[in-house]
């Protein structure tokens, strides 16, 4: 019970006719968490249907693709579920969702002779009632009874004209901004991992190159100061001392001009480096929104 | 705007570079063995200090005259010096020869000291120390201050006659002199 409530794991069971009424349809539905109205909606686009919730069908929506010949892996099943329900298809959908985006895989099988004959796959980010959408367009274009009003929906909001989309954040952006301030691109980007590894390295660096300049300024002040007064003395201890005093400063000021320098050259290295990352990370438009299915990606969960 | 960007950097990185400018290790104090060994000159060595001055007309030249010694156990000591200084005569007089405190012995009182001047531009300089407590001197120590008034401008040195300096220790051994270092004095 638990488990059902976890991941909302329903069967729907329906028969469907369609509008050519020699083809008769078993939907079986397999959602790993809930969708609100997803019977009614499917009930008030495919007429005639019945339902009834079995959670005894698991075996069909396994990873087929795990299995020597997919096509042929549920036969018995099929023919048997097509001799009990006296239809002359199967559709099995099943909806998984990760993140932001789903993934619908559905599948038809042919009752007589228990073969797999047609396999979708459809990976979408989500849009509003999307998923309700998609498995009725999937249906409908199964049994034969597409309505336009789901394709413009699906077009109304992924496919909008590419004069009309407007891209307010660009790579470019995320580079000027990091070349700026680095870490700011990659905010801007959402890369928050990124902007805090950027901003710190180079707040570090930057700050090591203060330290080192205000050291070597102290030192240079100092060895000039002490050579000074070692040019202004005849006394031999001083004339000793004073010495002995700027040539420390001397090598001081040698070690952390050069220290410096080159914490000030990764710095601008590293400025520059932030700059160009934030430009290959930076926003950009999605150019395909279906992709590649990766069976093994997903969260398999329900 | 991008090219006013790069501009910046460049300003930022010659500032970062140029501000962090390398000073010439530059140690020369006639007094010093160190500086005089690193220009040649061994010790004990016969030096004038300040190695440089410039003076107007109405101010008096005061140069000191120094013996230095290495500060390390090959030094011999010494109980006497003579001490010959030409100086130019083309703008500078002399006016008064003081002697150092080095060759003074421990009641600070002066055991010898003595000078002659040629009236031209020579000057012989003895001194001897007679210390009742040691025979001889060791180390670095000012000699005689040589006091000249500018007579007119002019640009040149006071120098030691090196040849016919001499020092001696108690037994009259001559100790050698390997070097000495002239005074520019500079009256404008």
């Amino acid at each position: 019970m638990k488990k059902i409530l976890q991941y909302f794991l329903f069967f729907f069971l329906g028969s469907l006719y369609s509008a050519n009424l020699e083809s008769t349809f078993l939907v079986l539905n397999h959602f790993d968490k809930f969708l609100p109205n997803a019977d009614s909606s499917l009930i008030e686009n495919f007429s005639n249907s019945s339902f009834e919730f079995d959670s005894t069908f698991n075996i069909l929506f396994e990873d087929i693709d795990n299995h020597e010949n997919p096509a042929s892996s549920y036969m018995n099943t099929i023919k048997e579920l097509g001799a009990k329900h006296k239809v002359n298809f199967i559709l099995c959908n099943q909806i998984k969702h990760v993140n932001d985006r789903f993934m619908l895989e559905g599948q038809l099988f042919n009752t007589r002779s228990g073969g797999l004959i047609y396999r979708r796959k459809i990976d979408l980010t989500n849009y509003i009632n999307g998923q309700i959408n998609e498995l009725s367009m999937w249906v409908g274009n199964v049994t034969g009874s597409v309505n336009d009003e789901w394709q413009k929906n699906r077009e109304s909001i992924l496919f909008r004209g590419s004069e009309d989309i407007e891209y307010k954040k660009t790579p470019m952006g995320a580079a000027m901004r990091s070349l700026v301030a680095p870490g700011w691109g990659q905010v801007y980007s959402d890369k928050k991992v990124s902007a805090g590894v950027w901003a710190g390295t180079e707040s570090t660096l930057s700050l090591a190159v203060l330290i080192s300049f205000l050291k070597y300024d102290v030192a240079a002040k100092s060895y000039k100061s002490n050579l000074k007064l070692y040019n202004e003395t005849d006394d031999e201890k001083e004339v000793a001392k004073y010495r002995a005093s700027a040539e420390n400063n001397w090598d001081d000021h040698v070690t952390f001009s050069a220290l410096a320098i080159a914490f000030a050259g990764a710095t601008g290295t590293g400025w520059v480096a932030n700059s160009i990352h934030a430009w290959i990370v930076g926003p950009r438009a999605y150019k395909n929104l279906y992709q590649k299915w990766d069976p093994k990606s997903p969260n398999t969960t329900g | 705007m991008k090219c006013h960007r790069g501009q910046l950097i460049i300003i930022l990185a010659c500032l970062v570079v140029y501000s962090c400018t390398i000073f010439e290790k530059d140690f020369d104090n006639p007094v010093d063995f160190e500086a005089n060994e690193e220009k040649g000159i061994g010790a004990p060595t016969l030096v004038f200090y300040p190695k440089s001055q410039t003076k107007t007309t109405s101010d008096s030249v005061v140069v000191g005259s120094f013996i230095v010694f290495k500060d390390d156990s090959s030094m011999e000591d010494f109980s006497g010096v003579h001490l010959q200084i030409i100086f130019p005569d083309s703008y500078l007089e002399l006016d008064t020869i003081k002697p150092g405190l080095f060759i003074t012995d421990t009641s600070n009182s002066m055991p010898l000291f003595t000078y002659t001047f040629d009236s031209v531009n020579t000057i012989d300089i003895y001194a001897y120390f007679l210390d009742t407590l040691k025979p001889d001197l060791l180390g670095t120590g000012h000699l005689a201050d040589l006091v000249f008034n500018p007579t007119s401008t002019g640009s040149d040195s006071v120098s030691y006659h090196l040849n016919a300096c001499e020092m001696i220790d108690h037994e009259d051994n001559v100790i050698v002199l390997k070097g000495d270092r002239g005074a520019e004095v500079i009256v404008q």
